[in-house]
């Protein structure tokens, strides 16, 4: 009894995974072996935009050990893939799109040889000329990245033409009116980086293949069913033909939710009749994987006198990379979100998304968010200012409140963003002032941001069987990717049967035998797999009671679950029955084994008609929301223009903590995830190929960058729809980060920094140029 | 280990025999650059000669006339942590304290770093700052080769083939202030730009710029105005000497002109963190 | 022809014969030859630290050490320290406060953390920092990281005071 108690709903047991991650027992990707199984190695395109001629795969071919040579030859042109626009091949076939690309494929006996096989195949190319940037990408005369793009299966009305691979636009109200509404116009351009994930644990896969062709994949992902999907549909192999499975997984951030090279390790597999292991390198993860969208963003945001918002206007500009992936559902999020969580009668919020010969970019933690949110609170600081309003006050004055409409027309019903902006006000003593006085050496103010996210989209499923001794096994197919997805949803499940929690095993995501879940993503595993974990424990519990009822001859409603496994008659503790003796019965005299199933598909509207014009988005159907406000405190050292975050306060509405372990965990890795963005981050092409796809030039947050002190507050509104109350939190910590830091930074120096990351270069010429420029008095 | 491709040597003269007679043959100490480099495909020697199983090269000596003589096997921590490199000498701790971090600075060697000679390294211009003296040898012939000539270019030195660093020469540590300053965008990365200076306590001073250029940053003329005055005006001066003498390039770290920025601010720190310490 | 060479090492206490080529590093050693994956590959280029392994008591980047340069020593990965009393207080203090979350580079840290309490059995918070600097974390941002090697710490004087 002891442990439900201390490990139900709201508690923090450790992860159910820790004495095998202590112990180095944890088995990824890269840990699993198959007997006689082969080594995969990639050759990539040295060009970012080429036609491939021809194939020269005889020399490899003839090596010694190599086992099978895969190339676009190899798949068929009408087998593409993609969650939007299906305009992706396993393998290059006909051209390369970016310096990187996967071009040919080799399986042989030891890793060395597949490597060495690699370099013996020549490939001829026409190099053609290419798009590196949306702007070029866009402008008439380019190059076309996809010449047949008018072919491409696409999952929404997505306007592609030319390069214009998507395009999305939010109305409402009346933008003109608006202008003529304000009292002041703001207006501000602002440029964005693409970052990298850094999941610690590179991408890659293990494929074998039976006697009768059906192939298992092992892969690093965070849905085995988009793993599914995706592969099939770039083999052109029928589903049940595949069956994917997933190890533990070294953290994905959202580069591990669409494909990678699963297809191609799959191809290796059914070409070779062998299980093939194919990892990447580090450098690979960078050049192939995916990264966070470098945005070109327009903001225009108009106001009364009296600091009541009254218009704004978003335009953005999305570097989407060679291939669509994830690119128009984060275009289409961003404008959902870039009016941010204020009252804003009239918006217009519009924006393009380019193909061009870059890696393609695609899901990372906070979906577009970071970008137009350090965009849009920025400028927030920036009204505050020039109205000479605290920026608190400001936002505090303008934010969406229960009963309010998001952008589009949702209801939100569930809202704690005031609550979270009050406590990081008193916890980090906002107004005992916010820019410290200078001392010659460093300058440090505390600067604020907020943001919104959302917890809840498409499908998902549970299954709860009651084993025969009345212990539970959880089926979700959801993809614990690091993040304590498994231990929740068991807290979730214990909690609704009142049992301990380690009566709770969970089943690994298996396509084969776990219900369908869309993925690990989108701050959604809590608030939709939760909400079926619930539902499906209701049924179990519903059962359990149906052979009480008949055991002691009474009603269903006399009956009740009671802590540790037992029903019983309501209020006559000691008349109980235990989930095992029904178990049993079940299994072997009546009725058949207790499991219990619910599916759902999140079905609330983003946009009412009747509120908003909206053309183009991707999602209709997404909500929850959920909020966050950050306050940083930030040192800038006026030798270097190095900005250090020594104090951060982080609170996010998360309905109801179900681990605050847990959470606060998030919390804080969001953070650091985001102090990287603001600051160093950033992924830089030096023409057409990435300059630093080393961990040696691309630098994440160590220790020492890390605040010395980070104050997590967790807010609970107990949302009426979430499984106890719970939204969200995975993404929602990074949103705010980087325009919290950076509204600290120019509040320090009297400077209005639009472009990301706050290099120590960028933050010194800023403290140069404002120190030069005399203050308005 | 017969037919190893990897040779084990004892004996410094064994070392410079396998390499003299193997010309293909890279010596390798701490591995932790070399390695790095074959797992990314950048060199593939076929032999190499292992330098960690020689005691001549290991150990921090203090010499009879006070000199310090670090042996080129010996370990970044183990520098970072000696109490010995007092005083004015204590820049070269300092700096091997800012290195990578703990596992890769209990690999590398002080040998090894020079000799890769890459500019954003940490040594090159701490070594500088107090005018050590490197000790080279090859079969035939053992040198000494003042650390401000033994870099020559990005990647290059005074070694000729044959050669390897036996050790460093640190003079007498004097009473002052050794420190590093080292601006790097995160904690172990290569510095932007650092500052390494030492203050003896009669005001001497010796000052090398790190990460602007091919190599460190050094100048007769910029010692002898801040050894003589340490106002502002005379800080400036140094510190325009010191970038008219640099060659920063542009990279992902930051670019030239931003580094050329750094030097006399950071020059300026140094000195008044260095005076700051003295108390 | 890939010229292997035997090399004789101790790898968790076990003596340990193995082929290997002059561009094979311990990393490759203990993960492919032993099956101990236990150390992760995170960069093969020495800066993430999720291969960390002791050798001859001292915590280094199994990515970029040769194989046949240990010949001779003793290789010590997470598998063969969970009998250590210090580790264990590691080990049971990242689990309560939630030092990780996908684990990928927990090894790494675990042994980082471990030479750390050798050498300094009470450090401070800065003292962690600076010693773990060298191991990278994507998920955790560290906080709770630098919470559990303190409170191993504190563990394990406390239990060495009388």
């Amino acid at each position: 009894m002891k442990e439900y108690i201390d490990f139900g709903v709201g508690k923090s047991p450790p992860q159910i995974e820790a004495q095998e991650k202590v112990c180095g027992s944890a088995q990824y990707i890269a840990d699993l072996y198959r007997p006689n199984m082969l080594f995969g190695a990639i050759l990539q395109s040295p060009y970012a935009h080429a036609r491939i001629i021809a194939y020269e795969v005889s020399k490899a071919r003839a090596m010694t050990g190599v086992r099978a040579i895969v190339t676009g030859d190899d798949v068929q042109e009408h087998w593409r893939m993609g969650a939007f626009i299906k305009d992706e091949h396993a393998i290059a076939k006909g051209k390369v799109r970016y310096v990187g690309e996967p071009v040919a494929a080799v399986a042989a006996d030891t890793e060395s040889i597949a490597r060495a096989a690699i370099s013996a195949i020549e490939v001829t190319y026409e190099e053609l000329p290419a798009a590196l940037t949306p702007q070029e990408a866009l402008a008439s005369g380019a190059a076309i990245i996809h010449e047949n793009s008018a072919d491409f299966v696409k999952v929404f009305e997505t306007g592609t033409a030319g390069n214009l691979c998507s395009r999305t636009s939010f109305q409402e109200g009346n933008i003109e009116q608006g202008w003529r509404d304000s009292d002041l116009i703001f207006e501000g351009s602002y440029q964005t980086q693409p970052q990298a994930h850094v999941s610690l644990e590179p991408c890659g896969a293990l494929a074998e293949i039976d006697a009768s062709g059906r192939i298992t994949l092992w892969s690093a992902n965070q849905s085995v069913f988009r793993v599914q999907a995706n592969v099939c549909e770039s083999l052109g192999l029928p589903m049940s033909r595949l069956r994917c499975l997933t190890p533990r997984i070294g953290a994905g951030f959202g580069n591990k939710m669409e494909a990678h090279i699963q297809p191609i390790a799959a191809l290796l597999a059914a070409k070779s009749r062998k299980a093939v292991k194919l990892i990447l390198s580090r450098e690979q993860d960078f050049e192939m994987v995916r990264a966070r969208h470098p945005f070109e963003i327009r903001f225009k945001t108009g106001v009364k006198r009296d600091g009541t918002l009254v218009a704004r206007e978003v335009e953005l500009l999305a570097d989407g990379g060679a291939f669509a992936d994830d690119s128009p559902g984060v275009l289409g999020y961003a404008l959902l979100m870039s009016c941010g969580p204020y009252k804003i009668p009239h918006a217009y919020c519009h924006g393009r998304l380019a193909y061009t010969n870059k890696m393609r970019f695609g899901a990372f933690r906070g979906f577009g968010v970071p970008q137009v949110a350090f965009a849009g609170e920025t400028q927030i600081d920036e009204i505050a200012d020039a109205l000479k309003l605290d920026p608190i006050d400001f936002r505090c004055k303008n934010i969406k409140k229960d009963g309010d409409h998001w952008l589009g027309g949702q209801l939100i019903d569930s809202n704690g963003l005031a609550e979270c902006l009050q406590k990081v006000r008193l916890s980090s003593g906002w107004d005992n002032g916010r820019v410290s006085p200078r001392d010659g050496v460093k300058r440090r103010a505390l600067g604020v941001a907020c943001s919104a996210h959302i917890s809840g989209l498409l499908a998902t499923g549970a299954i709860v069987r009651l084993l025969e001794d009345g212990t539970v096994l959880l089926n979700t197919g959801s993809v614990d990717i690091g993040q304590g997805s498994n231990t929740v949803l068991s807290q979730i499940c214990a909690e609704a049967l009142k049992i301990p929690l380690e009566r709770v095993s969970v089943a690994s995501p298996d396509t084969d035998g776990s219900p369908y879940n869309w993925g690990t993503t989108a701050s959604r595993v809590t608030y939709m797999t939760g909400t079926s974990v619930i539902r499906a424990a209701g049924e179990v519990e519903r059962k359990i009671k149906e052979h009480a009822a008949e055991i002691f001859e009474c009603g269903i409603e006399d009956l009740e679950i009671i802590p540790g496994g037992l029903v019983a008659l309501k209020g006559v503790a000691q008349k109980n029955i235990s989930f095992a003796a029904i178990s049993g019965r079940a299994h072997w005299a009546v009725g058949g084994p207790i499991i219990g199933t619910h599916t759902w598909v999140f079905e609330q509207k983003t946009v009412d008609p009747k509120r908003a014009v909206v053309v183009g988005l991707p999602f209709p159907q997404i909500g929850g929301f959920v909020f966050n406000a950050t306050i940083v405190d930030a040192e800038i050292d006026e030798t270097t223009g190095k900005c250090r975050v020594e104090r951060a306060w982080s609170a996010c509405d998360v309905g109801r903590a179900i681990n605050p372990t847990m959470v606060e965990g998030q919390i804080e890795g969001g953070f650091v995830q985001g102090l990287g963005y603001a600051l160093f981050e950033e992924m830089v092409w030096n023409g057409a190929a990435i300059a630093n796809p080393t961990l040696m030039d691309y630098k994440i947050p160590t220790f020492v960058e890390a605040p010395r002190e980070m104050h997590s507050i967790i807010v609970e509104t107990n949302d009426p729809r979430g499984p106890y109350g719970a939204k969200s939190v995975g993404e929602m910590g990074m949103n705010s980060v980087a325009a919290a830091i950076t509204n600290a930074v120019n509040a320090a120096l009297n400077a209005r920094l639009r472009c990301l990351p706050l290099t120590s270069e960028r933050v010194l010429l800023a403290m140069l140029e404002s120190d030069r420029t005399p203050t308005t008095p | 280990m017969a037919g190893s491709p990897l040779f084990r040597p004892r004996l410094l003269a064994e070392a410079l025999e396998l390499l003299a007679e193997t010309p293909d043959a890279r010596p390798i100490s701490g591995g932790a650059t070399l390695v790095a480099m074959i797992n990314a495909g950048l060199v593939a020697p076929p032999a190499l000669v292992s330098l960690t199983r020689i005691e001549e090269l290991r150990g921090v000596n203090i010499l009879e006339n006070g000199d310090i003589f670090i042996g080129a096997a010996v370990k970044h921590n183990a520098i970072a942590t000696d109490g010995r490199l007092t005083g004015t000498a204590g820049v070269v701790s300092h700096a091997a304290s800012q290195i990578a971090g703990t596992a890769v600075r209990n690999m590398g060697t002080i040998g090894g770093a020079l000799s890769h000679a890459d500019p954003g390294q940490d040594f090159p211009p701490a070594l500088c700052a107090v005018d050590a003296v490197v000790e080279v040898a090859s079969k035939d012939r053992r040198r000494k080769v003042p650390v401000r000539e033994f870099f020559i270019d990005w990647f290059t030195t005074a070694l000729e083939p044959g050669e390897i660093v036996v050790g460093v020469k640190i003079p007498k540590p004097v009473p002052g202030v050794g420190l590093y300053l080292k601006h790097a965008r995160v904690s172990g990365d290569f510095a932007i730009a650092s500052v390494a200076l030492s203050v003896a306590a009669d005001g001497q001073v010796r000052v090398a710029i790190g990460g602007c250029g091919p190599k460190p940053i050094t100048s007769g003329d910029a010692d002898a105005i801040l050894s003589s005055e340490k106002s502002r005006v005379a800080i400036g001066r140094a510190g325009d000497i010191l970038t008219a003498l640099s060659n920063p390039l542009d990279d992902v770290r930051g670019s030239a002109a931003y580094r050329r920025l750094l030097i006399p601010r950071m020059l300026q720190r140094a000195i008044e963190d260095a005076a700051a310490s003295k108390h | 022809m890939t010229v292997r060479t035997l090399t004789t090492l101790q790898i968790n206490g076990v003596q340990t014969d193995a082929r290997v080529a002059l561009s094979d590093t311990l990393l490759t050693l203990v993960r492919d030859h032993c099956y101990l994956t236990g150390a992760k590959r995170g960069c093969n280029q020495g800066v993430c630290g999720a291969c960390t392994v002791l050798t001859d008591g001292v915590p280094v980047r199994a990515c970029i050490t040769l194989a046949l340069d240990c010949d001779d020593k003793q290789v010590s990965t997470i598998e063969g320290l969970g009998e250590e009393p210090t580790m264990q207080a590691l080990q049971h203090a990242f689990i309560n406060c939630g030092a990780f979350q996908c684990g990928f580079c927990t090894s790494g840290m675990l042994i980082a953390a471990l030479a750390l309490l050798r050498n300094n059995p009470r450090p401070s918070a800065d003292d962690v920092r600076y010693a773990l600097s060298g191991n990278l974390c994507r998920c955790t941002g560290y906080k709770k990281i630098v919470e559990a090697v303190l409170s191993a710490s504190e563990a394990i004087s406390d239990r060495n005071t009388p």
